[in-house]
């Protein structure tokens, strides 16, 4: 297929948790992280796995490609979904398989071992060459991006857990191209499980799920200071964690601690008022996608670690900035 | 009529300001006890009297006021900084104590790079000195594995030593001036000079006062060039402790001066370095550094040196120098090691003695041996040398036990203190020291008068004079 | 109920958190850079395989607890590295084996998976508890790669396994949605992030105990592995590595007054970044 774009195949596992999200992940991946060499359009198709007919149809409005194959099949069977691709693959359905869902790494895994093809885990980005794919990941617990080229065909991808946010619109239409169901003897692996309980998700602090965060450290000079701050907070929308120092001195409560003996936040923007960044501190928001220091120590090692410095007083500046962020954004 | 907790928390509102005393119920429990009963923090299980609460001054004015009223109306004072103490130096072991804390005076007053010494309140970091000083060029030379964590009024009080003692000395190598406050409000400055003889050197009772005598509000200590491009790391392997120490002694007397000379017995070896050392291996290690002239020959000497031991096998340096970035305690490490106590109930403690060349060896055999003996639920027993002088060096034993049968709360009395007993008894019994660098604290205060033997009386003498209503530190340095 | 044997593959790796970021740009220069420059620095027990051996234990003193015989072995793929914590392991009642594999696996998931399957054939084991993943590839797919060539089921993310009649009850996630369920061996399990992360420590009378104890060494070939063409097929081939830069612009925001800072850190900074939450 040496010049041709190889055929995308999207799984997505909308047996379990968390669908929607899946979704996006693999449509923000087919927008943005996959590209081709020579420049080609995607050729894709989403597998859609679905467990209750009753879902089918909001399933199906989630898909990231116009084209979907749906399969009704029992839930968490990542060997069953496998077998199916398989067939799909060998009969020349596809050439690159990108998953989404909880179970696709296992799935990924086996059906490029049932089928001969290259497997690779958490992908940053790819590049489809005649040759290979090309791809990116984290490797090393975070500390290092390894490049890694899978040759064999079919090549079985998932995705990085950043693409979960990569905000993507499905298509407004959707065709179906077949529609087919798995059963449990379909599959010649040993039944696994026979009563699965699903339970709660763990509830996420607000300080865990916010995406806009201000920070109250020590610099906020007293509970009236990191009072204050906290009412800046409010105004602007946005949620109020506090450092260590903060909760051993009694100005704030211990629920509100960011850090390592506290919550590890993970906002779009976040405000340090007045911490010098101690390192457990950092590490309860260095995920954080804009971080903006205001203290008036210029050498603390919070400043090096942060997107923008405001050389000045923290509750002064947050306190000017709530009455323009009311203003404008609310 | 002692005063009522109320009535103290007034008193200290009336000194410190509203916003500077601390009443948070969780946080006076989490104060009552240091990492020397460390568990009780770890599983919430608390058994010391509960501080009143803890007083925030901003300025020496306000720690002379609060001395002079604690004084005044009998309520004891524990001074702190960073809060790092290991040997119950912070317990409150009697009601209604009051914590003064002076991490809020955390000003970096002048770094002198001219005079080649730095002035600081108390409760500045050691890791934010560190860091003005390599502004300059220049370390502190002191790099305690609590350096990111410590800060300087404590770190004096408890004469604290570094991993670099054997180039730059312990703190009181390096303090050359400081202001302390006394019982009943006295301020006294020590002056900054190279040197003086003018009488006895009074810094020294202030550095080590362990917060028994007076309350350290500022500090000035030495600045030295700072060559971390010179650094060389040279590590050997052998079989004998015996030979380590012998090694060390020949260095020393030698007149070397490495930054950083070391031997690991097997058991604390097989900690940090199993990944080239053998089970039953020890390990010898230094650092030479410096002008480069001075690492350089320091570093050949010590190659010449231990290259008549055949015994002792050379490991590739990237080995000692991998080490040695990784040595310091970060708040990080320190929550991660409360978790693993969590888990396993797996404690690790350490106490650290010295004394002469000729004890040294027997003190760290007979003391390994009875406990290994005597105490039951170890899962390591070992130790290593890191602090070398010309006459001796010590020995800092690093154990690990389960904690089985009682509740977290009770390690300290089935496991802990039997330990630091043993090892206090040997090291006495052989004319050493039972306390080499992290204090007495209260933990080891029952020895006290065993270690001053004659000299007990000054060290009384100077508690009655200097604190005649006994309001410091109760229970520290000289036991209730 | 019939006695059942358990497996735990665990792996000894560098401690990644003590290298500085030096060591971590020397690592990037090349693939065959990355293992030369973590080999200095000590060695611990992959987060992961460290949890799944103390799940077994626990495991095996609830069994023990109802009368139930087990037995326990642990393996690695590995050299002479992980033997003091096999000799840990075998303290703690841990039978001790270790495969030699004379070649660097550490990007090769696939040829470690068929090494595994194989050693867990060869030592029994009904139960194979494997960590979710090991530096540092860090792809999470030897378990399953090792089910699959095992012929088992697999379950993900696992945090806890019990006894339950003749079965096992376990939990275990799935993305981050917690589920449980019963399932009769053999299976694989691949442990996540268990609560029960941390070993127990074995006592220096434990170890005096087995110390005599040898870890059994087996060779690719006693296990019918063809490392080499187990190599060739590597379903991905590492080609480079780079390094990740954290550190922040620190840009300051200029102003005459705390009102001006504010409004240019806001038109600078913050205006089109809070658009888009």
């Amino acid at each position: 297929m040496a010049g041709e774009t190889p055929r995308i195949a999207l799984v997505l596992d909308a047996t379990g948790a968390a669908a929607e999200r899946h979704a996006q992940a693999l449509g923000g991946f087919l927008r943005d992280g996959l590209r081709f060499s020579p420049e080609h359009p995607a050729d894709a198709v989403t597998h859609l796995f679905y467990a209750e007919e009753s879902a089918r149809e909001r399933l199906l409005a989630l898909a990231p490609t116009r084209l979907v194959r749906l399969v009704r099949a029992p839930p968490h069977r990542p060997d069953l979904m496998a077998a199916a691709l398989a067939a799909f693959a060998a009969g020349g359905g596809a050439e690159l398989f990108v998953f989404g869902g909880p179970l696709g790494a296992e799935s990924a895994a086996r059906l490029a071992a049932r089928s001969g093809g290259g497997v690779l885990t958490g992908v940053l980005d790819a590049v489809a060459a005649a040759g290979a794919l090309s791809c990116r990941r984290h490797v090393s617990s975070h500390h290092l991006i390894g490049r890694f080229e899978l040759r064999a065909r079919p090549w079985c991808v998932t995705l990085d857990a950043g693409w979960l946010d990569a905000g993507f619109e499905p298509p407004a239409e959707h065709v179906v191209q077949a529609s087919t169901e798995l059963r449990e003897d379909d599959s010649s692996a040993p039944r696994l499980c026979d009563d699965v309980e699903v339970f709660e998700p763990p509830a996420t602090s607000d300080l865990e799920a916010a995406q806009f965060l201000v920070v109250a450290g020590r610099g906020a000079g007293g509970r009236a200071g990191v009072e204050r701050i906290a009412t800046a907070a409010d105004r602007m929308g946005a949620a109020f964690g506090v450092t260590r120092p903060v909760v051993m001195n009694a100005w704030a409560a211990p629920d509100r601690q960011i850090g390592v003996s506290g919550t590890r936040a993970a906002p779009a923007v976040c405000i340090v008022a007045g911490s010098s960044g101690a390192p457990a501190f950092l590490w309860g928001v260095e995920r954080a996608g804009f971080i903006v220091a205001v203290d008036t120590d210029e050498h603390s090692a919070m400043a090096g670690e942060a997107d923008a410095v405001v050389l000045d007083d923290a509750v002064t500046v947050l306190e000017a900035l709530a009455d323009i962020v009311a203003r404008e954004r609310l | 009529m002692p005063l009522s907790r109320e009535a103290i928390v007034e008193g200290l509102r009336g000194i410190v300001g509203p916003d500077a005393v601390v009443t948070d119920e969780k946080v006076l429990v989490e104060s009552s006890v240091d990492n020397f009963r460390k568990l009780q923090n770890i599983f919430d299980v608390h058994t010391m009297p509960v501080p009143a609460a803890i007083a925030l001054p901003a300025d020496t004015a306000q720690v002379a006021r609060v001395l002079t009223w604690a004084d005044d109306n009998g309520v004891n004072i524990i001074p702190r900084t960073g809060a790092t103490a290991t040997e119950g130096g912070l317990e409150s072991v009697v009601p209604d104590s009051v914590i003064l804390d002076g991490s809020a005076m955390n000003e970096i007053v002048k770094v002198d790079p001219y005079n080649m010494q730095a002035t600081c309140q108390c409760g500045v970091p050691l890791q934010a000195l560190e860091d003005r000083a390599r502004e300059h060029g220049l370390t502190t030379g002191h790099s305690p594995q609590s350096k990111p964590v410590a800060h300087m009024g404590g770190l004096v009080a408890t004469r604290s030593i570094g991993q670099f003692s054997t180039l730059y000395g312990g703190i009181e190598d390096m303090v050359v001036g400081l202001e302390a406050v006394f019982p009943g409000g006295e301020v006294c400055r020590i002056k900054n000079v190279p040197r003086r003889a003018a009488g006895p050197d009074i810094r020294h009772i202030v550095i080590g006062n362990e917060g028994a005598l007076c309350f350290i509000t500022e500090v000035t200590v030495k600045l030295f060039p700072y060559f971390p491009e010179n650094n060389v790391f040279l590590g050997w392997t052998l079989k004998d402790m015996g030979l380590g120490f012998e090694v060390l002694r020949d260095v020393m007397v030698n007149g070397y001066k490495p930054s950083v000379a070391r031997v690991y017995d097997p058991g604390d070896a097989g900690i940090h370095f199993s990944h080239f050392a053998a089970p039953d291996d020890c390990v010898l290690l230094f650092m030479a550094e410096g002008a480069a002239g001075i690492a350089t020959a320091t570093a050949d000497g010590i190659q010449a040196i231990v290259d008549q031991h055949p015994e002792c096998t050379q490991v590739p340096s990237e080995y000692i120098e991998t080490w040695f970035n990784d040595l310091c305690w970060d708040a990080s490490k320190i929550t991660a090691e409360d978790e693993r106590i969590r888990q396993t109930r797996n404690v690790n403690r350490t106490t650290e003695i010295s004394a002469d060349w000729s004890s040294i060896n027997e003190i760290y055999q007979a003391a390994k041996q009875r406990i290994i003996d005597e105490i039951p639920d170890i899962t390591m027993m070992g130790g290593h040398s890191s602090h070398s002088y010309i006459n001796g060096t010590n020995m800092y034993f690093n154990y690990f036990f389960n904690v089985v049968g009682v509740g977290p709360e009770e390690e300290t009395e089935k496991y802990y203190l039997p330990i630091i007993g043993i090892i206090c008894e040997e090291t006495l019994k052989r004319g050493g020291s039972i306390v080499h660098h992290h204090g007495m604290g209260k933990a080891r205060a029952p020895w006290v008068k065993d270690e001053y033997g004659s000299s007990y009386s000054m060290l009384e003498t100077l508690k009655r004079s200097f604190d005649p209503n006994g309001v410091m530190n109760k229970g520290t340095i000289i036991p209730l | 109920m019939t006695a059942l044997r358990i497996a735990v593959g665990f792996k000894v790796t560098p401690d990644y958190e003590a290298l500085r970021p030096a060591d971590w740009a020397r690592a990037a220069t090349g693939p065959s850079a990355h293992g030369e420059a973590v080999r200095y620095v000590r060695r611990v027990f992959n987060v992961f395989d460290e949890a799944a051996l103390e799940l077994a234990l626990r495991l095996r003193d609830a069994r023990t607890e109802r009368g139930l015989e087990t037995s326990l072995v642990a393996f690695s793929v590995a050299g002479r590295e992980a033997d003091p914590f096999l000799a840990t392991l075998q303290a703690l009642g841990y039978e001790g084996a270790r495969v030699e594999p004379d070649a660097d696996l550490d990007f090769a998931p696939a040829t470690t998976a068929a090494l595994v399957a194989a050693a867990t054939r060869h030592l029994g084991g009904e139960v194979l508890l494997l960590g979710s993943r090991c530096g540092p590839g860090d792809t999470g797919l030897v378990p399953f790669l090792a089910a699959e060539a095992l012929g088992r089921p697999s379950l993900p993310g696992v945090t806890a396994v019990e006894p339950a009649a003749d079965r096992l009850r376990v939990t275990f996630s799935a993305g981050d949605q917690p589920l449980r369920a019963t399932i009769a061996p053999p299976c694989v399990l691949a442990v996540g992030n268990a609560l029960v992360s941390l070993l127990r420590v074995p006592t220096l009378k434990d170890r005096l105990a087995t110390r005599d104890r040898v870890v059994t060494t087996l060779t690719p070939a006693d296990l019918g592995v063809d490392v080499p063409a187990a190599l060739s097929r590597e379903p991905s081939a590492l080609v480079g590595l780079e390094t990740i830069d954290r550190s922040r612009a620190g840009v300051v925001v200029a102003g005459a007054s705390p009102a001006e800072e504010a409004r240019a850190l806001y038109e600078e900074h913050l205006h089109a970044r809070l658009e888009r939450i």
